[in-house]
């Protein structure tokens, strides 16, 4: 494998959201982690440009970072009441949880390395642009129009049930 | 950058949701472990969908590959439901026993 | 069109039921409801007339199939005969007479309403009866007849005597009706079906019987003949006929004189057939003596309607006699002209009983209304005649020809029909057939039996001449014996009087002798009777026309017949025809003067008081008791039936006291002190042991097992995804 300037960003990109994605996991600042959590979103959506998924790596952007995360926050505030809030985690519990996320990391490594075929398949570097015109012919061709559509209702009744279901009280 | 380079990356990220969603004490960074687990999913359906081509998406001489990215594009709308009603229920949760500790909520304990 | 028309006739007089019924159960009352049953009886009178002209020379039997059970099919059909319409027409004509007759006579009733369902069901019974081809048929309508009859003899339950009186019907003619069972059983059994006319009907089948098995035939010919004896009251199962005059009077004079007890009759002429030479003589045996000790009876009751009913006892026996003896058309034909003098009769005294009601009613609570209060007068006990209500006794009456004139006259006619006075009258013609019927059999056959049958039936016809007259004699002759209730009588309304007049129409053999003229009945044929098979067949017809033939209307085809050299049809012995002749004259002879006999008697008694009652009475002290006393069946039947029963019974109940149950009781604590308490300990131990042990294992378990339920679901995660590692670790190591 060239060690080129493509290659070099591809391990940027993959470490930063390893890393970030470790700091996680871990920090005990819950406020971090959501701005760890953020960087680890940048991390996948550079990986997407790599795979040639530009339109979905801004999307990964816009809803993730600017939707998801804030809502996070949001979720933060609301109930700690603090920005700072520690997490305490049991040794006991860190223990199994790091043992049994291990074993399944190893497990699907093992599933990774001796697949035969997914072996020795590079990328060839086909250009798939512009990928937004193929993604909304596909949307709204046969294809995908039930799914897209199921999608869209079920979008409206979870956010109906949440506003629903997070609304105060309403007393006599 | 191969196939397996994705899948790796994938598999820390899917294990690191598992490790948070595990040991975490707050319900809001087991949500955030959950998230890492959609991410390491829509990566991987992005990846096979660049890797792998079924027969059927080969029309004329034309290739398209987009079956994973609209896949994922459905698994990104469905992580802003999840986190939205999460959210809610987290609130509703918080607001009837003052605590978001997944261990202190156990009124179904035997 | 002759199904349709039996259909009327049947479903008629039972919707009229049915809308009763429901009327009832609704607990409303449907204005004028007596006129609707009266004129369904009406439809069924019109269809049964219009039936005349439909019957056929050779009558086929109409079925459809009902029920099988494995092999065995039962249909239900009907069978239109000559004798059957004649026995349809005397049904609904004699009942709606008595429907217009109760209109009157029931008027007030509280259960007025009820009373004409009970008449409209049992008409429809008898009609279904008379109708069936087939025995079970019979014997459905036969046993609802029984039922209806037993409804109306305690129509007024409230009264003790009627309320006996309808349970004494009832059991006594179902020990006929045992008796009957058997006997279809025994045909059922022989003959594989209960059909009796087609091809492979039991009459069909009779033909075809050896000589051997005639014993047989004739075993469950009695036994069927049993059924009539309980149905029409022959000796010894009488005695429930008199005491049936409790229920009211119309009843009486549709069910215990016309139509019910013909039903004995109509059965036993039915299974003609199938009668052999012993059971012919042992049905006409039966009805002879019947016919005698009825007769005699009757002589010396008080109770107006206590005459009537012996009187229908012993006539119902010359019927039997008739039949018995051979003389199918005789038989039939006496049925037919007493169904409608008997009815006259019973309506004549209902209307005098009637008449004493009202001055009744009105002398003891001053209440105008007579019907309300008729039955509370009546709680006097019949039983043994000791005992007569005073507008029933005879003694009480006298001298009513003048108050009630429509009624007397009426029941003059009646009463000189009973009495065989000659030619004018049509109860001469039919007694006078029986009495040919059974003179001529015992000349042709040279019987000693039948000498003496036809000894007894002539007897009987004195007595009965004797105490018909003394009964007209005693209610309408005379002084008044009671001068305040003779003050009171009165003549009925014309709902009452009308009926009496067309039933006295029909006495007078212009209106009904007509029908067993010209062969429009035919008497089937006796397979197994020794004789040559035209001297069964031969009397009526014979004597028929011999006597339509000087004195009769609608004889003119018969005389044509003759006069048309007809004698090779049914003439044809010449010497059989010449024994018969002479057996007619020499009856009718001896009748005509036996009849006078007993009318002077009767006056010289009664009217002119040659001879006094009392005087001969005393004299005859015995005889005189025996009858009085009925032959003390009822003596017999209390004292050594039911004492034999109740004997046997309590026999039975210290069997039971004693030995059944010191075994129970032995047993029983045998089972409580040792079994029990086996079984105590063994429950307490064992089992409930064993459940309690079981029961605190699983508790305890619980108890441990429920702690692994934490409630935190990140504990769950834990187990889940372990798990998942596991599993995948197997597959992958194996």
């Amino acid at each position: 494998m060239e060690f080129t300037l493509k290659t070099f960003i591809f391990y940027g990109f993959a470490l930063s959201t390893i890393a970030s994605a470790l700091a996680v996991v871990t920090v005990r600042n819950i406020v971090h982690a959501a701005f760890a959590l953020m960087v680890t979103l940048f991390g996948v959506a550079g990986l997407y440009v790599f795979l040639q998924a530009d339109f979905l790596a801004a999307t990964q952007v816009i809803v993730y970072v600017g939707g998801i995360l804030v809502l996070i926050l949001f979720g933060v505030m609301m109930t700690s009441g603090r920005l700072e809030m520690r997490i305490h985690i049991e040794r006991g519990q860190l223990l199994l949880g790091a043992g049994i996320s291990f074993a399944l990391l190893m497990l699907l490594l093992t599933v990774i390395a001796n697949t035969p075929i997914w072996k020795n398949l590079t990328d060839d570097g086909t250009p798939l642009s512009p990928t937004t015109e193929r993604i909304g012919q596909l949307i709204l061709n046969e294809k995908f129009l039930l799914p897209f559509e199921v999608v869209s209702v079920l979008l409206l009744v979870a956010l109906i049930g949440a506003a629903l279901i997070s609304r105060k009280e309403v007393r006599e | 950058m191969s196939l397996q380079h994705y899948l790796v990356i994938s598999s820390i990220l899917f294990s690191l949701g598992i490790f948070a969603v595990l040991t975490r004490k707050n319900a809001i960074s087991i949500l955030m472990g959950i998230e890492l687990i959609l991410n390491s999913c829509n990566l991987n359906f992005v990846a096979f969908s660049r890797f792998i081509t079924p027969a059927e998406s080969i029309v004329g001489s034309e290739v398209f590959r987009f079956d994973g990215q609209i896949i994922a594009i459905f698994g990104i709308v469905l992580a802003a439901a999840e986190a939205a009603v999460f959210l809610a229920i987290i609130l509703a949760i918080y607001r009837e026993f003052g605590s978001i500790r997944p261990d202190e909520v156990d009124t179904l304990k035997g | 069109m002759v199904v349709s028309l039996i259909s009327i006739i049947l479903l008629a007089p039972l919707a009229s039921f049915a809308i009763f019924a429901l009327l009832g159960l609704a607990k409303r009352n449907f204005p004028r409801q007596d006129y609707l049953s009266t004129f369904a009886m009406l439809v069924a009178l019109g269809c049964s007339l219009y039936l005349i002209q439909e019957v056929v020379s050779d009558p086929k039997p109409l079925t459809v199939e009902w029920l099988s059970l494995g092999s065995v099919t039962f249909s239900m059909g009907f069978y239109l005969d000559s004798v059957t319409v004649i026995m349809l027409i005397v049904v609904t004509l004699v009942s709606s007479l008595v429907h217009i007759f109760s209109i009157g006579y029931m008027h007030g009733d509280p259960r007025y309403p009820r009373f004409f369902a009970f008449l409209s069901l049992f008409s429809f019974s008898m009609l279904f009866l008379v109708v069936s081809d087939n025995l079970l048929g019979i014997y459905i309508g036969w046993e609802l007849v029984g039922l209806c009859s037993y409804l109306l003899i305690g129509f007024w339950f409230e009264k003790d005597s009627a309320a006996n009186a309808c349970k004494k019907a009832f059991l006594t003619t179902r020990v006929g009706d045992v008796g009957m069972f058997i006997g279809m059983m025994m045909l059922f059994a022989e003959f594989k079906t209960l059909s009796l006319y087609g091809d492979n009907g039991i009459f069909d089948a009779v033909t075809t019987l050896e000589s051997g098995q005639i014993a047989g035939l004739s075993i469950a010919g009695i036994l069927i003949f049993c059924g009539a004896v309980g149905k029409s009251a022959q000796v010894p199962l009488h005695t429930w006929l008199p005491d049936a005059m409790e229920g009211p009077t119309p009843v009486s004079a549709l069910i215990h004189a016309a139509t019910m007890v013909a039903a004995g009759v109509y059965l036993v002429a039915r299974m003609f057939p199938i009668l052999t030479p012993t059971s012919s003589l042992v049905i006409a045996y039966v009805g002879g003596i019947t016919a005698l000790v009825a007769a005699t009876i009757a002589i010396v009751r008080f109770d107006i309607k206590r005459v009537l009913a012996y009187s229908t006892v012993s006539q119902l026996g010359y019927m039997m006699l008739a039949i018995g003896a051979g003389s199918y058309v005789a038989g039939l034909f006496h049925l037919t002209t007493h169904a409608f003098f008997k009815a006259l009769l019973f309506l004549g005294s209902g209307s005098v009983i009637h008449a004493f009601h009202a001055m009744h009613a009105h002398h003891d609570d001053e209440h105008t209304d007579d019907a309300e209060h008729e039955h509370d007068d009546h709680s006097l006990v019949h039983e043994h005649g000791s005992e007569i209500p005073p507008d029933q006794d005879m003694r009480n009456m006298g001298g009513l020809r003048k108050k009630m004139p429509w009624t007397f006259g009426t029941m003059l006619v009646a009463t000189l029909s009973i009495s065989g006075v000659p030619f004018v009258f049509s109860g001469f013609w039919s007694k006078d057939k029986i009495l040919a019927g059974v003179l001529g059999r015992a000349m042709e056959w040279n019987s000693v039996h039948h000498y003496i049958l036809f000894s007894m039936a002539l007897i009987a016809a004195g007595i009965t001449a004797f105490y018909m007259f003394r009964l007209i004699f005693m209610t309408f002759f005379g002084e008044p014996r009671n001068q305040e209730m003779h003050n009171m009588a009165h003549e009925s309304p014309w709902v009452m009087t009308v009926p009496l007049i067309i039933l006295a129409a029909l006495s007078f053999p212009i209106v009904n002798t007509g029908w067993f003229n010209k062969d429009y009945v035919k008497p089937p044929e006796q397979h197994h009777v020794s004789a040559p098979q035209h001297a069964y067949v031969s009397p009526d017809t014979k004597t028929a026309d011999a006597n339509f033939g000087f004195s009769l209307f609608g004889t003119s085809e018969a005389e044509a017949a003759e006069e048309d050299g007809g004698n090779g049809t049914t003439y044809t012995d010449d010497a059989h025809y010449a024994v018969h002749k002479l057996a007619h004259n020499i009856a009718m002879v001896l009748s005509i003067c036996v009849a006078g006999l007993g009318i002077l008697l009767s006056w010289m008694f009664y009217q002119r008081r040659t001879f006094s009652a009392e005087g001969v009475a005393t004299t005859f002290r015995p005889v005189y008791n025996l009858f009085w006393n009925k032959y003390y069946f009822d003596e017999f039947y209390d004292g050594v039936l039911v004492a034999l029963t109740v004997w046997k019974s309590r026999l039975f109940a210290k069997f039971d006291l004693s030995f059944i149950d010191g075994i129970v009781n032995g047993v029983g604590k045998v089972t409580r002190d040792i079994f029990a308490a086996f079984i105590g300990f063994f429950d307490n131990r064992v089992v409930d042991g064993l459940v309690n042990r079981v029961a605190e294992v699983t508790w305890a378990a619980g108890g441990r097992i429920r702690k692994i339920q934490t409630g935190a679901i990140q504990t769950y995660l834990f187990v889940v995804l372990g798990g998942i590692v596991l599993i995948i670790l197997i597959f992958r190591l194996f």
